[in-house]
C-alpha cells in the first residue's frame, strides 16, 4: 500500500517514460554524430601524490588514427576546473595528487588507436608520500581551509553538569555515485571558434563558463546543452565539468567532434565520492533522555581539492540536531587534504553524515537508559511554541513532527511490533530482529544564498503548442515532467501542447546548479513568471477581441481566464476563443509571445561566518519506521519492512514523489549498508566497479514498503504549495541503519553499546558480534 | 564449414562473414550499440553486472517453440548468436502501442532517470514469456540482474506484477511459427572464422571439438563466456584463437539416471538449477544466489569448473556431493573425483586437449544431510566472500560417521577443513563437538585480506557457517 491519498489530481506518467521503455530516450552517448567522430581518452595519474619530472609524447602522436594527444601544456586558456576555489587543474601539470587524477588526453578514431598511444606515452613520475586516511589527515593537519563552527550557549558546562553523560566517536563511510550512466560529454566544433557541447551536466552553466576558460574563449562561443542525464545524485554537479573540459580540449585541437564516455571503473577511480567524516561526540542528557548539550567535531575528507566540501560541511553542520531541539550545542567542522579524487556532492550534501551523528547519539542515551528508542527522539523533538529555533537561530516553522510522528507510530504499528520483536528475540538464539524510526528535517535552499535564482524562457508558437525553456535539468528526477504541468496548469491547457525543452545555456543563461533538492521550486516560479508575464500580454490584447460588438460591457483584461485549452471572459462564458485560435490572432496584432520568467528566493540569507540566520525557505520533514532481521552468523541483514510518511506539501506529482522517496530511502540504505569502498595503502580504488561496489538490487529492499505522502499540508510561498523531495528522503534510511544496531544490541540483550559504523556491512556487523561476546 | 553466422535481428536473417574484418569477440552490445537503430541497449559496465545491456534470445526447442532466456548482452560474444533469435528493445512494442510490460513501467512510473530501463524492460519481457502471475519471489529473481539506481524498484515490482499475466501470449506469439521457420532455414553446421588477428571455430559436435582441441591446445575453450568475456571488455585482450562451445548440443543435456544424475558441461547453469532443485537442494539453493538470471542463462557448469576459481561457487557444493568429473580428449574418458581434481591456485588435472563433458552426482543417502551457504557483502548478483558447502552423516549412535566441510574463499583452492573434520569424526554432533571443531579452523584456514573482507571477517564466517550447519540440522 503506497499512498498518496489527497494527492491524486497531478498523477501524471514521466514525460519521457514511454521513451524510456522503448529505448527512444535519447543520452549523449547516443547521439547522431557524422563519420569525422573521434573517441577521447583520458591517461590519468598511477600515484597518489607524485612529482611529473618529464614525459613524451611524440611516440603517441605518432600513432596511426590519432589525431591529438595533450598535456597541460597545450591547454589555451585557463588550467583550472575548481569551481570555488581554484585548487584544481584540468590536467596535471608538475605535480599529481591523486590515482587517477588526469594528466593527459587522446583523441583517435577508434577506442584502440587511444590504447595503443596510451601505451607509448612516456611519463616518468617522483612518487611522494601520500595522505589516505582521515586519520592520517587529522594526524597532520592537512586543513583544507579554516575550521567553522557553530555555537550556542555552552555546551561544555551543559554536558558537565547533566545527570548522564557518554562520548564516542562515529565513522560515516564514503559512498560512489553509481549513476547508470557514465560521465560522458560529446563536442562538436563550429565555425571560428564555436563549439557546441553535449553534457551530462547538473549544472550546464558552470560547464559552459569553464570549457570557455578553458579554451580561453567567450562564453558566448560555447552552448551547452543537457537533454537528460541518465542518473547524476550530486555526481554530475561539478565532476561532469571535467569530462566536457577534456572533450572539449580534444575538439578544438583536432578540429573534429570528439566523445569521452568514461569507462565504469574509471568512473569510479576518477570522480569524488560523498565525503568520508569522522566525528568525535560528547552528549548530556537527563533521565528522561532529554538532551542537555552536545558537542560535536566533525572531520570530512575533502580528497585532494576543495570542490563543494566547504557547502558539504556547512549543511552536515547545519543538520546535527536534525529534528532535535539541543539547548547547548558545539559543532565544529574540519574539512582536510587527502590523496584521493575530490570529493563532491551526493544526495543530501552533508545532511546524511551530520544527522548519523545525532541519530547514533539518541540510539545510545535510550539504550543507557533504557528508554524507547522512538519516545526518546519524540521527547526531543522542536516544538511548536517554544524549543523551536535551530542553533543557528531559524525557527522551525510549520513544523510537522508531532503530526508524522503520531501517524506513522500507528500506521506501523510501531509499539507492538517492537514489543514481537522482542518475544522473536528471546525465542531465537542465531536471528535477532530490531525496529527503529527516525525522523529527517532537511533546510531547503541553497546555503550560498545568492545561488537560490532560477531563470525560464517561454515560447508560444502560432499553432498553440508551447515550448518552456528552464534551468533546471532533468536526471530522472521528474523535474521537467513537473514543469510541463506547471506550465500546462497556468496556461489552462493540455499537457500535450507543452513540449519542456533540452536544458541549453543558449536559451537561460547564468543558471544554478539543479541541486539542493530545489529544482523546482525554483524553476518552477521562473516558470510561472514567464507564463504571468505572457498571459498579462495575451489577456490585454484579447480582451477587445471577445469584446467584439458588446462594446457597452467590454471584456476586461482582469476577467480574461485561461482554462480548458481555452481563453475566456469570466464573466461572459460565451466569449471565448481557443488557445490555439487565438495565438495567430496574437500574432497579426503584434504581440509578443516569448517570455523569460526570473525567481529568487525571497527573506533568506545568513551569515555562514556567524554561524547564525535563515539560511533556508523552509523545512522538508519525515520520518520512517523500518525493521530489520540479522543473521547473527552471517551478518547478513534482512529488512522486513519499512514504513514511511513524508511532507511534500501540496504535491506537484505524487507518482514522482514517492518515486523520488522510495529511491532516496534505498539509495540511503546502500549508504548504510552495502556500499563499502575500500583504497589500498597506495590510493589505489580497490572497489572500482560493480563487481566489488555493491548498490541495493532488488532482493535488497524491504520485503514490504510502505511510502505515503502526509496530506492537507500546503506549504506557502512556494510553486502551487509544494515543497522539495529529492534530497531528504536519502537520510530515512537511517532508520534502517539504526534497526540493524537494534538487532544486534539483542545479541547482548541490549545490555552492550555495540560496537557500529556506517556502513553496517556484514563484516561490521560479524566483528561487532565478536566484539559483544568477547566483553 | 562455415566461415560466416547467422542470427534473427529485426524480422530478418543476419549473415556475417568473416570477410566483413569485425572481431569475432565483438560483443553483441558492440554490435548493436553501434546501429542508429539500437542505441537503446544500455553499456552500465560490461561485466555482466549492472543489466543495462540485457536483450533477449530465442530459441527454437525440437517442437517449434520459441523459448526466450535474458542474457547480458556485453559479454556475448556475436557468433554465439548463431541460430538464435536476438530481441531488443526496440523490437517489442506492437506496430501501435506499447508491450504490456512497457505499458505496466509507463503507468507504475517504473522509470526515472530511463538509463536502467531497457534492460530492466528486456527481463520483464522474458518473464512474462515464460512465467504467468509469477511470484515475488520469481519476480526478484528476474530481476537481480538488473541494478536500478533511482526508483528503489518497488514500481518495477508492481510492473512485473501487473504485466505477466497473459500466460506470455503478445503479439510475438503469433508469429513463433515464422521465426522458427527462420531459425531453421539457418544451417547448424560448423563454423570458423578466421579474421586478421583471430580465428574462431564453433564446432557443432564434440568430436569436432575435440580434434579442434587436439591441434589448437593453446585454444581458449569458452562454454558461455562469462568469464572469458571480461578478458575482452575489461582487459582488452585479444583473443587469438578460441573453441566456442556454446553451439553442441550433446554438452546440455541434464539426465536422471535414478541413483544418480548427470549434469552436461554445456548445460546453462539455469537448466543446472531446474533439473538440480528435487535431488540436489543444495545445489540449486547456491545457484539460486549465483549472479543473475542473465548470468546463469548464459554461464555453464563446465566454465564454472574450468575457471577453478578459489571463490567459484560449484566447488564447494560439488564437494560435499563427492561429485565425478567426467573429462574427454580424442579417444579418451577419464572420470575424476571433484575433491582430486582441483590441485591447486586455479589449477586442475585437465589436460590441454580434454574438455570437461559434464558431471556425474551420485543422489546422496536419506539419512545425509547436504547444505550449502553463501556468505558475501549483497546477498544477490556478488561474488563469495566465504562459502561452504557440508554434508553430514551418522551412524546409529547419533555419531558422526563421515563429513565433509568444504569451503571457498578461505584458501587458494577450494579446501576442506580438514582438522575440524577429523575432530568430529565419531562424535556426537552436538553443539559442544561443533564448538570444538570451530577452534580448529584456524588450523585449516589462514584467509586473505582483499577488496571483499578481510581475514578475521573471513574466520569468524567459516566458523560460523559451521555452527549454521549443525542449528540448521537440529530442525
Ligand atoms: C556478473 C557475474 C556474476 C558472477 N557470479 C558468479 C557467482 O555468483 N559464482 C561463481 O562461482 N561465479 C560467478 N561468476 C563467474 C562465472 O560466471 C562463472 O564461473 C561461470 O560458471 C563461468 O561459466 P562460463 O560457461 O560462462 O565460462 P567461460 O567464460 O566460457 O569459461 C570459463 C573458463 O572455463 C573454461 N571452460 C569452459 N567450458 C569448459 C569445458 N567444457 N571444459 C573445459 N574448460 C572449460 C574456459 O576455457 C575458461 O577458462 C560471475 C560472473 C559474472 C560476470
Ligand atoms: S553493461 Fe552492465 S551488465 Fe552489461
Ligand atoms: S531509472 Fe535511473 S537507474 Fe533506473
Amino acid at each position: 500500500m503506497t499512498g498518496a491519498a489527497g494527492h491524486t489530481t497531478n498523477v501524471v506518467p514521466h514525460e519521457s517514460a514511454a521513451k524510456h521503455v522503448t529505448g527512444e530516450a535519447v543520452y549523449v552517448d547516443d547521439i547522431l554524430v557524422s563519420g569525422e567522430l573521434l573517441v577521447g581518452r583520458v591517461v590519468t595519474s598511477p600515484h597518489a601524490h607524485a612529482k611529473i619530472l618529464s614525459f613524451d609524447l611524440g611516440a603517441a602522436r605518432a600513432v596511426p588514427g590519432v589525431h591529438a594527444v595533450l598535456s597541460s601544456r597545450d591547454i589555451p586558456g585557463v588550467n583550472d576546473m575548481g569551481p570555488v576555489v581554484h585548487d584544481e587543474v584540468c590536467l596535471a601539470a608538475d605535480r599529481v595528487f591523486c590515482v587517477g587524477q588526469a594528466v593527459f588526453l587522446i583523441a583517435a578514431e577508434s577506442a584502440e588507436q587511444c590504447r595503443a598511444a596510451e601505451r607509448l606515452i612516456h611519463v616518468v613520475y617522483e612518487p611522494l608520500a601520500p595522505i589516505l586516511t582521515l586519520a592520517d589527515a587529522i594526524a597532520q593537519g592537512t586543513l583544507l581551509g579554516p575550521p567553522a563552527s557553530i555555537v550556542r550557549g555552552d555546551a561544555a558546562s551543559a554536558i558537565r553538569k547533566a545527570p548522564h553523560r557518554f562520548s564516542g566517536e562515529l565513522e560515516t563511510g564514503a559512498q560512489e555515485h553509481w549513476y547508470l550512466e557514465s560521465q560522458v560529454a560529446l563536442c562538436v566544433p563550429g565555425e571560428g571558434k564555436e563549439l557546441q557541447v553535449y553534457s551530462s551536466s547538473q549544472h550546464p552553466s558552470e560547464t559552459q563558463a569553464l570549457v570557455a576558460s578553458v579554451l580561453g574563449i567567450g562564453k558566448h562561443d560555447v552552448v551547452v546543452e543537457v537533454r537528460r542525464m541518465g542518473g547524476a545524485f550530486g555526481g554530475k554537479e561539478t565532476q561532469a565539468n571535467h569530462t566536457a573540459c577534456w572533450t572539449a580540449l580534444l575538439a578544438r585541437a583536432s578540429g573534429r567532434p570528439v566523445k569521452i564516455r568514461l569507462f565504469r571503473d574509471d568512473d569510479m577511480i576518477m570522480t569524488g565520492k560523498r565525503h568520508r567524516f569522522l566525528s568525535r561526540y560528547e552528549a548530556g542528557f537527563d533521565d528522561r533522555g532529554m538532551l542537555l548539550g552536545l558537542s560535536a567535531e566533525l572531520h570530512c575528507d575533502g580528497g585532494c581539492a576543495t570542490d563543494l566540501t566547504f557547502a558539504i560541511l556547512q549543511r552536515a553542520m547545519l543538520h546535527i540536531d536534525n529534528t532535535y531541539f539541543i539547548p547547548d550545542i558545539t559543532v565544529v567542522g574540519k574539512a582536510y587534504r587527502t590523496n584521493l579524487p575530490s570529493n563532491t556532492a551526493f544526495r543530501g550534501f552533508g545532511g546524511p553524515q551530520g544527522m548519523a551523528v545525532v541519530e547514533q547519539v539518541i540510539d545510545r542515551v535510550a539504550r543507557t537508559l533504557g528508554l524507547d528508542a522512538a519516545e526518546v527522539r519524540r521527547r526531543n523533538f522542536y516544538g511548536t511554541d517554544s524549543r523551536n529555533v535551530t542553533h543557528y537561530g531559524q525557527t522551525v516553522e510549520r513544523n510537522h513532527l508531532p503530526l508524522l510522528f503520531d501517524r506513522l507510530t500507528a500506521s506501523s504499528g510501531y509499539a507492538k511490533r517492537r514489543a514481537d520483536a522482542g518475544i522473536f528475540n528471546a525465542s531465537h538464539e542465531f536471528v535477532k530482529r530490531g525496529i527503529a524510526l527516525t525522523p529527517v528535517k532537511f533546510g531547503i535552499s541553497f546555503t550560498t544564498s545568492f545561488l537560490n535564482q532560477a531563470g525560464a524562457l517561454v515560447l508560444i508558437y502560432k499553432d498553440g503548442t508551447i515550448l518552456v525553456n528552464h534551468g533546471g535539468t532533468e536526471m530522472g528526477q521528474g523535474l521537467h515532467t513537473k514543469m510541463q504541468q506547471i506550465a500546462a496548469r497556468e496556461f489552462g491547457v493540455s499537457l500535450d501542447r507543452v513540449k519542456v525543452n533540452a536544458t541549453n545555456t543558449a536559451k537561460v543563461p547564468n543558471t544554478s546548479a539543479t541541486a539542493a533538492s530545489a529544482g523546482s521550486d525554483l524553476n518552477g516560479m521562473a516558470v510561472k513568471n514567464a507564463a504571468d508575464i505572457l498571459k498579462a500580454r495575451i489577456a490585454e490584447a484579447i480582451a477587445p477581441v471577445l469584446t467584439g460588438g458588446n462594446t457597452s460591457d467590454p471584456t476586461r483584461p482582469e476577467d480574461i481566464l485561461f482554462e480548458k485549452n481555452s481563453i475566456v471572459d469570466g464573466r461572459h462564458a460565451g466569449r471565448s476563443i481557443s488557445f490555439a485560435d487565438a495565438m495567430p490572432v496574437m500574432q497579426r496584432l503584434q504581440v509578443s509571445l516569448s517570455a523569460s520568467g526570473f525567481y529568487k528566493t525571497p527573506g533568506i540569507g545568513w551569515d555562514s561566518v556567524k554561524g547564525t540566520g535563515k539560511p533556508f525557505f523552509y523545512f522538508a520533514f519525515g520520518m520512517a519506521v523500518t525493521e530489520a532481521e540479522l543473521d547473527l552468523l552471517t551478518g547478513r541483514h534482512t529488512i522486513l519492512r519499512a514504513d514511511i510518511l513524508y511532507d511534500v506539501g501540496e504535491s506537484l506529482n505524487p507518482q514522482i514523489d514517492l518515486g523520488q522517496i522510495e529511491g532516496g530511502f534505498v539509495q540511503g540504505l546502500g549508504w548504510c549498508t552495502t556500499e563499502e569502498i575500500k583504497w589500498d595503502d597506495k590510493g589505489n580504488l580497490l572497489t572500482h566497479s560493480p563487481d566489488t561496489y555493491k548498490i541495493p538490487s532488488v532482493q535488497d529492499i524491504p520485503r514490504e514498503f510502505y511510502t505515503a505522502l502526509l496530506d492537507n499540508v500546503p506549504n506557502p510561498g512556494t510553486i502551487h504549495s509544494s515543497k522539495a523531495v529529492a534530497e531528504p528522503p536519502f537520510m530515512l534510511a537511517l532508520s534502517a541503519w539504526l534497526a540493524i544496531k537494534d538487532a544486534l544490541s539483542a545479541a547482548s540483550n541490549h545490555t552492550k553499546e555495540p560496537e557500529f559504523s556506517l556502513p553496517a556491512t556484514n563484516e561490521v556487523i560479524l566483528l561487532s558480534l565478536e566484539k559483544l561476546k568477547a566483553r | 564449414m562455415k566461415s560466416s553466422f547467422s542470427f534473427i535481428l529485426d524480422g530478418t536473417v543476419v549473415t556475417i562473414d568473416a570477410e566483413s574484418g569485425l572481431p569475432p569477440t565483438t560483443t553483441v552490445l558492440e554490435y548493436l550499440r553501434a546501429s542508429a537503430a539500437h542505441k537503446g541497449v544500455k553499456e552500465g559496465c560490461a561485466e555482466g553486472d549492472c543489466g543495462a545491456c540485457t536483450v533477449v534470445l530465442g530459441s527454437a526447442d525440437a517442437s517449434g517453440r520459441i523459448s526466450y532466456a535474458a542474457v547480458d548482452s556485453c559479454l556475448v560474444f556475436l557468433p554465439m548468436l548463431h541460430g538464435k533469435e536476438l530481441v531488443t528493445v526496440e523490437n517489442i512494442a506492437p506496430d501501435t502501442g506499447l508491450h504490456p510490460v512497457q505499458e505496466a513501467m509507463v503507468a507504475t512510473g517504473g522509470s526515472q532517470c530511463g538509463f536502467c530501463t531497457p534492460g530492466f524492460i528486456m527481463s520483464l519481457f522474458a518473464l512474462s514469456k515464460n512465467h504467468d502471475h509469477p511470484s515475488r519471489e520469481v519476480i526478484d529473481d528476474a530481476l537481480t540482474g538488473n541494478l536500478c539506481r533511482c526508483t528503489g524498484y518497488q514500481p518495477i515490482i508492481a510492473a512485473a506484477a501487473a504485466s505477466c499475466v497473459h500466460g506470455g501470449r503478445d503479439h510475438f506469439s503469433a508469429g513463433e511459427e515464422r521465426v522458427a521457420a527462420m531459425l531453421r532455414s539457418i544451417p547448424q553446421g560448423s563454423i570458423c572464422l578466421r579474421t586478421e588477428h583471430q580465428v574462431y571455430h564453433r564446432p557443432a559436435s564434440l568430436g569436432e571439438a575435440l580434434s579442434l582441441l587436439h591441434q589448437h591446445q593453446d585454444a581458449i575453450v569458452i562454454g558461455g563466456a562469462s568469464d572469458i568475456g571480461l578478458r575482452v571488455t575489461k582487459r582488452h585482450e585479444l583473443l587469438a584463437s578460441i573453441i566456442d562451445i556454446s553451439g553442441i548440443g550433446e554438452l546440455k543435456a541434464c539426465a536422471d539416471q535414478g541413483t544418480f544424475a548427470e549434469f552436461g558441461a554445456g548445460a546453462s547453469l539455469s537448466a543446472v538449477e531446474e533439473s538440480a532443485r528435487a535431488a540436489f537442494p543444495a545445489l540449486a539453493a547456491m545457484l539460486s544466489v549465483f549472479g543473475s538470471r542473465q548470468i546463469r542463462n548464459v554461464a555453464t557448469l563446465g566454465g564454472n569448473l574450468g575457471t577453478a576459481s578459489p571463490i567459484g561457487d560449484m566447488l564447494p557444493v560439488l564437494f560435499a556431493y563427492d561429485a565425478v568429473i567426467l573429462l574427454e580428449g580424442m579417444n579418451r574418458r577419464r572420470e575424476i573425483p571433484v575433491r582430486e581434481f582441483i590441485v591447486g591456485y586455479r589449477k586442475t588435472l585437465r589436460r590441454p586437449d580434454e574438455l570437461i563433458t559434464g558431471v556425474r552426482i551420485a543422489k546422496p543417502g536419506p539419512d545425509a544431510a547436504v547444505r550449502s551457504y553463501k556468505v558475501s557483502k549483497r546477498k544477490d548478483l556478488d561474488i563469495s566472500t566465504v562459502s561452504g558447502a557440508f554434508r553430514l552423516e551418522r551412524d546409529a549412535a547419533g555419531r558422526v560417521s563421515s563429513i565433509v566441510l568444504a569451503y571457498g574463499g578461505m584458501a587458494e583452492r577450494t579446501k576442506r577443513a580438514a582438522a575440524a573434520e577429523e575432530f568430529l569424526l565419531g562424535k556426537p554432533w552436538d553443539r559442544s563437538s561443533v564448538e570444538g571443531a570451530m577452534a580448529l579452523m584456524s588450523k585449516d584456514f589462514t584467509p586473505i585480506s582483499d577488496a571483499r573482507a578481510g581475514a578475521e571477517m573471513r574466520s569468524v564466517a567459516a566458523r560460523n557457517l559451521l555452527l549454521k550447519f549443525w542449528n540448521d540440522t537440529q530442525r
